[in-house]
């Protein structure tokens, strides 16, 4: 496909230059999408390749995070096939192990473990809006990045907080 | 939400926790291949148009010469003329959805968009299969309309079968063969799809309500 791409060592070097600086945030798209470290890895570089194929036809219409929001989002829930590896549950486990406390007394600590639980359990949908609003977007911001209504944005993001009390509490 | 802002808490003091990926690593990554699902979509409708376009050209020249017994080859050829420009006016629709992919767009309209190619792929299918229905009944009732040429076909070397039971067997084979055809396409994109745009349908359709 759009594999061949004239070597622009200059745009390569300034897209990677970019790209470092801003890597957190298709990390954290993988860290909701993902639940170990292998999927993560196959997530994070297919993102990066589509960010580097998208590259050239970036105007700078919106901020490069913005974009890199919108196609790391897109990725991970509209093009990205899910290897068979990377097939969720067992590894929860291995996440939750690794979000240790960070100066949260214990029932904090207990809260913020059943809460990622909690989202891993949601939908590909659902986690976009749940990542964006933990990335401090608003809901014109999230509305505009999924393609729905700010009313829709603000209906769903009610509806995932009932379910996720819903998890939390059955 | 308390909960949720007590998860906000902790999402931006884990901040940092990731291992920063270096410039080489980044640059070996650029040079890898793409594994997305409009690659995938793209290649096998690619080997489909082949498939169809392709299939006329391997019929065995026998078929010609029976079809000629039956004054069909008009109506043949014809076909074949009508059916290229279609699959020309086919691909240049593919081509043209496929263009239009942008992983920028926003989720639902980027979603939009690969749906849209893939079924432009769908309906050229569907075309072909409607296609080889419609002419197979209606060569089948040429043929069996002029039992006389039909028989001497099947039956070149005069064996003592029954003129009715090669008739029958025939129809029935003729039956058989269709069902099975169509029966074997629809479990082909039953698997192929099923497994390739069952997510995105799923994402889709709920991305789709919420803007009902």
């Amino acid at each position: 496909m759009n594999q061949i791409i004239p070597v622009n060592k200059e745009l390569e070097h300034k897209f990677i230059t970019e790209f470092q600086e801003h890597q957190n945030i298709i990390h954290k798209v993988c860290r909701i999408y993902t639940t170990n470290q292998e999927a993560h890895n196959d997530l994070f570089q297919e993102i990066t390749i589509q960010l580097w194929k998208a590259y050239p036809k970036f105007r700078g219409e919106c901020k490069l995070s913005t974009w890199m929001y919108r196609i790391g989002l897109n990725t991970a829930i509209t093009l990205y096939r899910k290897s068979k590896r990377s097939i969720q549950t067992q590894d929860f486990d291995a996440v939750l192990h690794k979000i240790e406390s960070k100066d949260y007394d214990a029932t904090e600590d207990e809260q913020i473990k059943l809460m990622y639980k909690a989202i891993y359990q949601l939908s590909d949908i659902e986690k976009a809006l749940v990542f964006l609003y933990l990335e401090d977007k608003n809901y014109s911001e999230i509305a505009e990045t999924l393609g729905i209504s700010e009313v829709n944005a603000r209906v769903k993001m009610n509806r995932i907080k009932t379910r996720l009390k819903t998890i939390l509490n059955p | 939400m308390d909960e949720l802002d007590l998860l906000k808490k902790d999402w931006k003091a884990r901040n940092a926790d990731f291992d920063n990926v270096s410039y080489n690593e980044i640059y070996k990554m650029l040079h890898k291949k793409s594994s997305s699902i409009v690659k995938w979509i793209f290649f096998i409708s690619i080997a489909e148009f082949i498939f169809w376009g392709i299939l006329n050209l391997f019929m065995p020249d026998s078929i010609y010469e029976i079809y000629d017994k039956f004054g069909l080859n008009t109506l043949l050829y014809t076909s074949f003329i009508i059916n290229y420009l279609v699959i020309f006016f086919f691909i240049y629709l593919f081509y043209k959805n496929y263009k239009s992919i942008c992983v920028a767009d926003d989720t639902s309209t980027l979603m939009k968009k690969i749906l849209n190619t893939r079924k432009t792929v769908n309906y050229y299918v569907y075309y072909n299969i409607i296609v080889y229905v419609i002419l197979s009944i209606l060569f089948n009732i040429v043929m069996f309309s002029k039992p006389d040429i039909l028989i001497e076909i099947l039956n070149p070397n005069h064996l003592d079968i029954k003129d009715e039971v090669l008739l029958r067997t025939m129809l029935i084979a003729q039956g058989v063969t269709l069902i099975l055809v169509c029966g074997l396409l629809w479990l082909y994109y039953r698997v192929i799809y099923g497994i390739l745009l069952k997510r995105l349908k799923r994402n889709y359709k709920e991305l789709d309500n919420l803007n009902d």
